[in-house]
């Protein structure tokens, strides 16, 4: 028998399945943020707000599993092993960030740089991915995997459609990026742990309610003024790592070449 | 020397999921109190508690602070006013409130980390590398732990080498911008080098698995163990659905 | 030169060129191998010698970009690549005929596994083959390499040369007909030298065939059946099996030192720990180093000798005596370090060197001069990780010369370095020397010290080995 040394020309798999899975996941986040914003419900404490709490959070991880189970099996080996080093990157660069006492959470680096090099769907396996193994360090992340999974799906987005073309494009795509993602992760925030994750922005919460706001619409506000500004330093800082990158190691990635990601700026 | 459990991780990990869905649908105080003391104990047992409360209070201070602040300080519902000035009123419900959410999100914090702490990261990779699950998931969560460490020590040499080339990116916002460049740049450009020069020999090795595939380790498992998940993970359904079906009963 | 049915690899290749080079990386190179040869390919850093193992190994070309012309025999197979429409290689089918291990045995190694014995095994687990063959074959291939002390060892705390030996024998699980071995003796000290010599004796008398990559003949290469000389891409065979001018003959710089009796740096009674151990790393140093002078740092890995560098350069506090010296309080001391990558951020050369230099300032003008001092001027332009590991390290070198520091001090300066390379460190040394400054070295190489140092001061035995974690490397 002679030994296989060239690969067929047809890929194999289950396009079709993986289609689906990504499709539920999608339809379950979309549908129970959309619940959530008609019902509004009220209680948080009581026999309801209970199971609210316990439903979302439950939607919110399914979803962004049913993603990550869909888009992982096509992600070539060089995507895979980027990985990895972005999710480090996240939490290394992260911890730098924090230590110089500059209030952002600059989190997403890794994932917005995977979103970049390597294509939505590797951006949004990377913001799941990453979410997972930070909630082995801080459980109460693991609802926010499906923001997390928008912000790398976005980026990858971005990068597609020209924004690392030109640098002040980038900041511009991650302020629309923070808007979707905050209104996405306000949800999580209201009804899973009823407030945020710092005393700051709780703070801010707690102005908007004594303004009169819901408790939804008050954490939804205060989440459209910190992300998109954070989500555009994000961008614009992976967006000038990238131009940093040398020119072969760039151009190893199928999806920078495919849709001329760098533009001008690649072709040097 | 810390002790760890020879349980299958998947074993202890529905265990922690089935007794924080369950208490969180329960929402009683004590059982939430009694929770947390199991889990300390728990910790104890394996001499992590230390680890366990002060990785666990870095995590729930600032979001009880947090919820505290939304919930008693500017409440608009309760009846019971303890305080007020101007908008701000502090009110028995509005604090009942924030303790309730405090207690939920500590247990859910504090059944997490024990996890981490007890759970062998080996094994948990094995563990992922044998289940259903894609065969990729186990090598990214491998990876990224296991490069952490080296990362940090590179970020570290950096910033040495940099401080001999006369680096000083000064103070203010402009300061900031190059500092985080200066760190960032070569440490981003050394890892992706090095990711990109390893896949192609992790794909000689044959990875990601095209079909199914073993691992030399072995994970400790045994059929009680089996049973106890599959139990456990009914539990992670039923237990809250059995908690809070009267409460709907009641409602309805 | 074998050719028709007794050969295991065989490549006719025309050329090939990067996705987005300006030229060619390699250009006409054929190959054949027969069952148990070795064959060796010497170049310079730079010289394309990884390049064609890459080739060899399935690993190039990665995508259409890459430009590939040749054909391949492999198995009783024909693997004809054109430019843009390049064959889509089976990497695991591929590794079962051809091995590559890489210049750096790590990039091998995945890195996520608790044991030797799991690591050597990853690349059965992906097969799916079963646990209690898995241990079966591991066991078997422990006894023919005599790896048996390895197996139970975290890969990640093994030196360098343990790192070459498990990944060789991963390598060897498959038994491919074909290894291709990217300079496997570099760095390594004498005795686990010979003990990879030995494990490849054994892999090619039974059958496998060896291409050895290297900058230089060494013994390994000694037993070549071939020897190739790579020169920028294009590729000649050498009849005679030792080339004139493979061997890096080094220049003597060694001259009288200065009579200048100026101290530039002194340790005395210097003591230096970390945080966290034990004892100090560092005891009692002494030591002086004069204007015009060359001193060499000698002893085991672990004695400190990067610490004691540190220190010189101010990076590290003496937690005892006193470190003094007219240059470190001028702040006119330069350390290159070991791992260049570490110092380079910038996007071209030029930049990398000039920055944070006064625009206008003296050190600026002499930029130019720099460069070409270390052959580095056409590069100038070049993106410092595009370049080989030769001229990088020379890169990293002229971001401290250009600051013309009184005191040089070097931490492993040839390594890395081709011939060339090391003929214009031996120039900057003696340039350096020569102005009045001086030189503190820390190195391996034998030869390098003897050809360079005035005097030799031996550092002690390791005292901890668990501070090996804090420095990030060998100190």
């Amino acid at each position: 028998m002679s030994p296989n040394l060239i690969l067929p020309e047809t890929a194999t798999g289950h396009p079709l399945r993986r289609r689906m899975l990504a499709a539920a996941g999608a339809l379950l986040l979309a549908g129970t943020y959309t619940a959530l914003v008609l019902t509004q419900p009220t209680g948080l404490v009581d026999g309801l707000g209970q199971a609210v709490a316990l439903a979302t959070f439950a939607a919110y991880l399914v979803a962004a599993l049913l993603l990550l189970a869909a888009v992982l099996p096509e992600l070539p080996v060089s995507t895979l092993t980027l990985i990895p080093v972005a999710l480090a990157l996240n939490i290394v660069l992260g911890q730098f960030v924090g230590s110089v006492m500059v209030p952002l959470y600059l989190d997403s680096l890794g994932t917005v740089l995977v979103g970049f090099l390597a294509g939505r769907r590797a951006g949004a396996a990377t913001g799941v991915l990453g979410t997972l193994i930070w909630s082995l360090f801080n459980p109460t992340v693991l609802p926010f995997a499906a923001g997390a999974a928008l912000v790398g799906f976005l980026a990858g987005t971005a990068a597609r459609f020209g924004a690392l073309r030109r640098p002040y494009l980038a900041p511009v795509a991650g302020l629309a990026a923070g808007v979707l993602v905050g209104v996405l992760s306000a949800p999580v925030a209201a009804f899973v742990f009823g407030g945020t994750s710092g005393v700051g922005t709780g703070a801010l919460v707690a102005a908007f309610r004594s303004m009169g706001d819901s408790l939804l619409s008050a954490v939804t506000k205060q989440a459209l003024i910190s992300d998109p500004g954070d989500k555009a330093i994000v961008f614009l800082v992976a967006a000038l790592l990238i131009y940093a990158l040398p020119r072969r190691l760039s151009a190893g990635f199928a999806f920078v070449r495919r849709h001329n990601v760098l533009g001008s700026r690649g072709s040097k | 020397m810390p002790r760890t459990c020879r349980l299958h991780p998947f074993t202890v990990l529905a265990l922690a999921a089935a007794a924080t869905a369950t208490t969180v649908a329960a929402g009683r105080w004590w059982l939430s109190v009694a929770v947390l003391l199991a889990c300390l104990l728990l910790a104890a047992w394996a001499r992590r508690a230390r680890r366990l409360a002060g990785l666990a209070a870095a995590i729930l201070a600032p979001a009880f602070g947090s919820q505290l602040l939304i919930h008693s300080m500017a409440d608009t519902a309760g009846g019971h006013v303890l305080a007020a000035a101007g908008p701000l009123r502090i009110t028995a419900e509005g604090l009942a409130t924030a303790g309730a959410l405090g207690l939920r999100t500590g247990v859910l914090v504090v059944a997490g980390l024990l996890c981490t702490l007890l759970v062998d990261r080996h094994d948990l990779v094995a563990a992922v590398d044998l289940s259903p699950a894609p065969p990729q998931l186990g090598y990214l969560l491998a990876a990224t732990l296991l490069l952490l460490p080296a990362l940090e020590q590179r970020q570290r040499a950096i910033g040495q080498a940099q401080l001999l080339r006369g680096a000083t990116p000064g103070g203010g916002p402009r300061g900031w911008f190059r500092r985080v460049r200066l760190r960032s740049v070569p440490l981003v450009l050394g890892a992706l080098q090095d990711a990109a020069d390893r896949s192609a020999h992790l794909a000689a090795r044959g990875f990601p698995a095209a079909g199914p595939h073993t691992r030399l380790r072995e994970v400790p498992d045994s059929a009680a163990q089996r049973r106890v998940r599959r139990i456990a993970l009914a539990c992670i359904v039923l237990g809250p659905v059995a908690v809070l079906a009267p409460t709907w009963a009641g409602a309805a | 030169m074998s050719t028709g049915p007794n050969r295991v690899l065989g490549l006719e290749l025309a050329r090939f060129r990067y996705s987005g080079a300006s030229r060619d990386t390699l250009s006409g190179i054929n190959l054949s191998l027969a069952p148990g040869s070795l064959t060796v390919v010497l170049g310079n850093s730079g010289s394309g010698k990884s390049t064609l193992g890459a080739v060899l190994a399935g690993m190039l070309p990665r995508h259409d970009g890459d430009a590939l012309d040749a054909t391949l025999h492999l198995a009783g197979q024909r693997i004809h690549h054109r430019p843009g429409a390049a064959v889509r290689i089976d990497p695991v089918g591929w590794a079962r005929q051809v091995g590559l291990l890489p210049q750096d045995a790590r990039h091998y190694l995945s890195g996520v596994r608790a044991t030797v014995a799991e690591e050597l095994a990853l690349g059965l687990e992906n097969a799916g083959v079963p646990r209690a063959q898995m241990h079966r074959r591991i066991a078997a291939l422990a006894d023919r390499l005599e790896l048996h002390a390895l197996l139970e060892r975290d890969p990640a705390q093994l030196s360098g040369g343990q790192e070459r030996l498990v990944a060789l024998a991963a390598l060897a699980l498959d038994a491919p007909a074909v290894l291709v071995l990217d300079e496997p003796l570099a760095g390594l000290d004498a005795a686990v030298a010979a003990r990879i010599c030995e494990l490849l004796d054994r892999l090619r008398s039974g059958g496998t065939a060896l291409v050895l990559l290297a900058r230089a003949v060494d013994r390994l290469a000694a037993g070549a059946d071939t020897v190739l000389a790579l020169r920028e891409g294009s590729c000649h065979e050498l009849d005679t099996a030792v080339p004139a001018d493979a061997a890096p003959v080094a220049p003597a710089v060694r001259r009288a030192p200065g009579t200048r009796d100026e101290v530039l740096l002194g340790f005395s009674g210097v003591g230096i720990g970390y945080p966290g151990s034990a004892r100090p790393v560092v005891e009692g140093l002494e030591l002086t180093v004069r204007a015009g002078e060359c001193v060499g740092l000698a002893g085991p890995n672990g004695s400190g000798k990067t610490t004691v560098l540190k220190a010189a350069a101010g990076l590290l506090c003496p937690s005892a005596g006193q470190v003094r010296g007219k240059s470190l309080a001028a702040g006119t001391v330069g350390l290159l370090l070991q791992n260049p990558s570490d110092q380079l951020f910038e996007r071209t050369v030029a930049r990398e060197v000039a920055f944070g230099l006064p625009r206008r300032g003296p050190a600026a003008a002499r930029i130019p001069a720099v460069l070409d001092s270390l052959g580095l001027r056409e590069h100038a332009q070049a993106h410092p990780y595009e370049l080989p590991a030769s001229s990088r390290r020379l890169v990293a070198l002229a971001t401290v010369l250009v600051r013309e520091p009184e005191v040089l001090l070097l931490d492993e300066p040839t390594e890395a370095l081709d011939a060339d390379g090391l003929a214009l460190l031996h120039a900057a040394l003696a340039a350096v020397l020569d102005r009045g400054g001086a030189v503190l070295l820390a190195t391996h190489d034998e030869a390098f010290m003897a050809a360079t140092a005035h005097r030799v001061h031996r550092m002690g035995p390791a005292v901890a080995a668990r501070v090996r974690d804090r420095t990030g490397g060998p100190g």
